[in-house]
């Protein structure tokens, strides 16, 4: 049996002296898709003391979090879903503060300390800000595993104090049989190694009566302020990949050989799209709806590497969870499959690469049109939290409506996977080098301008037909390569086209993704609006410009200087 | 053993091509000398064979071992250059163009060549015991095996020109056919099967391979064979090198290319 994420949870909460717990908890283990996507997240909350409605904050602050972490993309990193939940926490809270009275005193507002852990897949992760604490429990020893932001008696740093929170955040590997304890300043005062040890060994089974006890115990010791305490044990952790779907893979065949005629897995194949060294591409039709289908099946070379493997099945994955016309659609079919494949729409038109060999030299807006389908595309996996990563035009469709649409997904870079898969190290870049840009080569860490890069490099080609670095971007090993490359000015290549095309495409094409526009969108945008700052470069030189005219006048300057003094020269003689 | 169909290893061959054009001077500079100095140590090894054994049979049985190496490490040899990247330009791939084949073409030349003539050097240290006495029975051999290879050619004219070439020519059909061969096996032992029928063939069969010849020819000057450089460079490695671009463009690459690629649907979907 395949193990999966399994966790004891025991919680308690007490109030103190007030008639109102101040303090809040709470904790939710998914099932299912959520559990692989989202994994489990424990949190608690502890309110001021001094206001009289920071129960409501910490109230708040859980509930929020617990139901918005789930519902962020599942593309997000745990890191930037909880930023933007807890963000979106703290503006609210803080918020309610500058329009009550506690504008005044902060001592009195909407403020609470914060703190919880997330376990998805193999990786624990730690969110914390005020002075509410999360333990490690060893054999003989308590690690606190946060650090409590106070002053003297002042909360340093907590929810809602402030119109901007900064939040402590920590991940690690988690291990079967670790044991967590998240508790308020209530009840960890007392709080030792051996005492929890005590508490869990009365019954272990029981995390819940442990955590009681913990509370009582932490009363009888002489706290009076609310006292919550949370125990986690890690039961059984997933093996390495997290992913369903790529967990999904393994319960696959790999598919024979595809013929024309042939029934495979509900299709029936009609004929071969390509055949290439990484995949198969077949047209097919759905024998259920009737609907023409494209079902791409890893080649012989590749049935070895499991990590192409991983990634193959992810195609599909994206494509269905990007909604956008730019962006090849998936097969909607929820049959159970028997074998490893990725079915897709069939789009009937050309690719992009076949279009440029149509049309040589295309108008400006021809291109513009394309381009901006191009970002829009773009923009809809950058939403996600996606790059593309292998845009060249072999990858661009365009229907028989004009409608460009990216297609191949199966390089796509997904910030919440890479996350469960981090360890598992890239070796090369896999997209074609021409297009890649150079932070990625370099091995450094990409973003949208990475993408951007490629959208700039292909509206270049698709104005001149040629590679604005040539081949020199390909070749880019080390820093220092860098320096060899020579962006070409496309008014040497079309001189008929407006000026302030280089400067947009020099920007969005230099090797510092920094110097970039930051996004896709702005690119799109200066190709159609170029700001002032494009416009004002300086003409280049009449050299540059047109090197015929230039050594016509300077030719003519010197026939006349020569006339001038042979004249000269007769007169005198 | 994984057999890949003939479409699926022509796209590798063009993918193959592409990536020599892309790699930058150093690398391709270090793999060909090394790729250069692995096919010439072999070259010594076949002929000592030979010479241990009397029979030429053995030798060339035994020579493909070199080209196994180089191939499973990731060398080049301007033959096998010769076939792929023209590849990348005729299927136009992004950046390809003929002045980059030739800038490939000439790295790699210049890196065999340097790589056979530091093993040529090393042997021929072997051979003479450090050049203190007359080159013993194997380093003979090679002084003169120089010799009918180029004046021996150019003492028919014409009618030896033409057979240098040919014999250059049939040499790359062979030796890149088994460049070819290797991509269609995924696995060492069935790449290391198909490469070495092709070069057994090529080996006995005494066809002029453009690298090998970088070995042989300036060994045997060194060694005492009786022909000067210029005879070396116009009567055998010129002609070589444009046999071998012929034979292995035309007989392999294009042909592999026209027959199974192109008449493959171009349309990519996915």
């Amino acid at each position: 049996m395949r193990k999966c994420l399994r966790v004891s949870l025991g919680q308690h909460s007490l109030a103190g002296a007030h008639p109102i717990n101040q303090d809040f908890h709470g904790a939710l283990l998914p099932s299912g898709n959520l559990l692989a996507s989202k994994g489990i997240a424990v949190a608690l909350a502890d309110g001021i003391s001094s206001s009289a409605v920071s129960h409501l904050a910490s109230e708040t602050a859980v509930r929020s979090f617990l139901e918005d972490y789930y519902a962020t993309s599942e593309a997000w990193t745990v890191r930037r879903a909880a930023q933007r939940v807890l963000d979106a926490t703290n503006s609210w809270l803080h918020g309610q503060t500058m329009r009550s009275d506690a504008r005044f005193d902060k001592d009195r507002g909407y403020v609470c300390t914060f703190s919880a852990l997330v376990l998805k897949g193999r990786d624990l992760h730690m969110i914390h800000v005020g002075d509410s604490r999360i333990y490690r429990l060893h054999p003989n020893s308590l690690e606190q595993l946060t650090e409590d932001h106070r002053t003297e008696s002042y909360l340093a740093r907590a929810l809602g104090a402030g119109p901007h929170v900064e939040l402590d955040y920590r991940t690690w590997e988690a291990a079967v049989g670790d044991i967590y304890v998240l508790a308020t300043d209530g009840a960890y005062g007392s709080l030792s190694a051996a005492r929890i040890h005590q508490a869990i060994g009365r019954d272990s089974a029981d995390l819940d009566g442990a955590a009681a006890w913990l509370v009582e115990q932490a009363r009888a010791a002489g706290s009076d302020d609310d006292a919550t305490l949370q125990l986690l044990r890690i039961e059984e952790l997933p093996e390495d990949d997290a992913l369903q779907a790529q967990q999904r893979r393994e319960g696959l065949s790999l598919p024979p050989a595809l013929r024309p005629r042939m029934d495979f897995d509900g299709f029936t194949i009609v004929r071969e799209l390509q055949v290439s060294a990484r995949s198969h591409v077949h047209l097919a039709i759905d024998n259920d709806s009737g609907r023409q289908v494209v079902l791409k099946t890893p080649a012989v070379d590749m049935r070895q590497d499991s990590g192409y493997l991983d990634s193959f099945v992810l195609e599909e994955w994206v494509a269905r969870r990007v909604d956008s016309p730019h962006v090849i659609e998936a097969w909607p079919g929820e049959r159970r499959r028997a074998y490893l494949y990725v079915a897709m729409e069939y789009i009937e038109g050309q690719t992009l690469a076949q279009w440029m060999t149509d049309h040589p030299r295309p108008q400006l807006d021809a291109v513009r049109d394309i381009v901006e389908q191009l970002a829009l595309g773009l923009q809809a996996l950058h939403r996600r939290d996606m790059l593309h990563c292998d845009l060249r035009p072999e990858n661009v469709m365009i229907d028989r409506n004009g409608t460009v649409k990216l297609i191949d997904l199966a390089n796509v870079h997904i910030a919440g996977l890479a996350e469960a898969a981090r360890g598992r190290e890239q070796a090369m870049p896999r997209g074609t080098l021409q297009y890649l840009a150079p932070e990625c080569l370099l091995g450094r860490e990409a973003g949208p301008q990475a993408d951007l890069f490629s959208l700039a490099a292909i509206t270049y080609q698709l104005l001149c037909g040629q590679l604005p670095y040539g081949l020199a971007a390909a070749r880019i090993r080390r820093l220092q390569d860098l320096r060899t490359l020579r962006y070409v000015p496309l008014r040497h290549r079309r001189p008929e086209l407006p000026p302030w095309l280089d400067s947009v495409l020099g920007k969005a094409l230099s090797p510092t993704p920094a110097k970039r526009q930051e996004e896709v969108s702005e690119f799109a945008y200066d190709l159609r609006a170029p700001g002032r700052q494009f416009q004002l470069v300086a003409r280049p030189p009449l050299i540059e410009r047109d090197p015929v005219l230039f050594w016509k006048c300077l030719s003519l300057v010197l026939a006349v200087t020569v006339l001038v003094l042979v004249f000269w020269r007769n007169r005198g003689g | 053993m994984a057999y890949l169909a003939p479409a699926e290893f022509v796209t590798k061959m063009i993918d193959a091509g592409e990536s020599k054009l892309i790699m930058a001077t150093r690398d391709t500079l270090i793999r060909a000398y090394m790729a250069g100095a692995i096919l010439a140590l072999s070259a010594a090894f076949a002929v000592s064979i030979t010479v241990n054994t009397g029979n030429p049979l053995v030798g060339a049985l035994l020579f493909p071992v070199g080209f196994c190496m180089l191939y499973l490490l990731g060398f080049d040899l301007l033959t096998g250059v010769f076939t792929l990247a023209p590849l990348a330009v005729l299927d136009k791939r992004p950046g390809a163009t003929w002045a980059g084949v030739m800038r490939n073409w000439s790295l790699v030349f210049a890196g065999n060549f340097a790589g056979a003539l530091t093993v040529a050097i090393f042997m021929a240290i072997i051979f003479t015991s450090g050049f203190t006495e007359g080159p013993n029975a194997i380093g003979q051999k090679i002084g003169h095996i120089g010799e009918g290879r180029t004046i021996g050619y150019a003492a028919h004219g014409a009618a030896g020109m033409l057979t240098l070439f040919v014999r250059a020519v049939m040499c790359n059909w062979m030796v890149s056919t088994g460049v070819v061969a290797a991509m269609m096996s995924t696995s060492v032992s069935g790449k290391v099967i198909a490469m070495w029928m092709p070069i057994l063939v090529f080996f006995y069969m005494g066809f002029e391979h453009s690298v090998v010849n970088m070995y042989l020819f300036p060994s045997g000057l060194m060694l005492g064979g009786q022909f000067t450089f210029m005879d070396y460079m116009l009567w055998n490695e010129i002609p070589t090198v444009l046999g071998n671009v012929v034979g292995g463009l035309t007989f392999v690459g294009a042909a592999l290319y026209s027959t199974h690629y192109k008449t493959a649907p171009k349309r990519k979907v996915a």
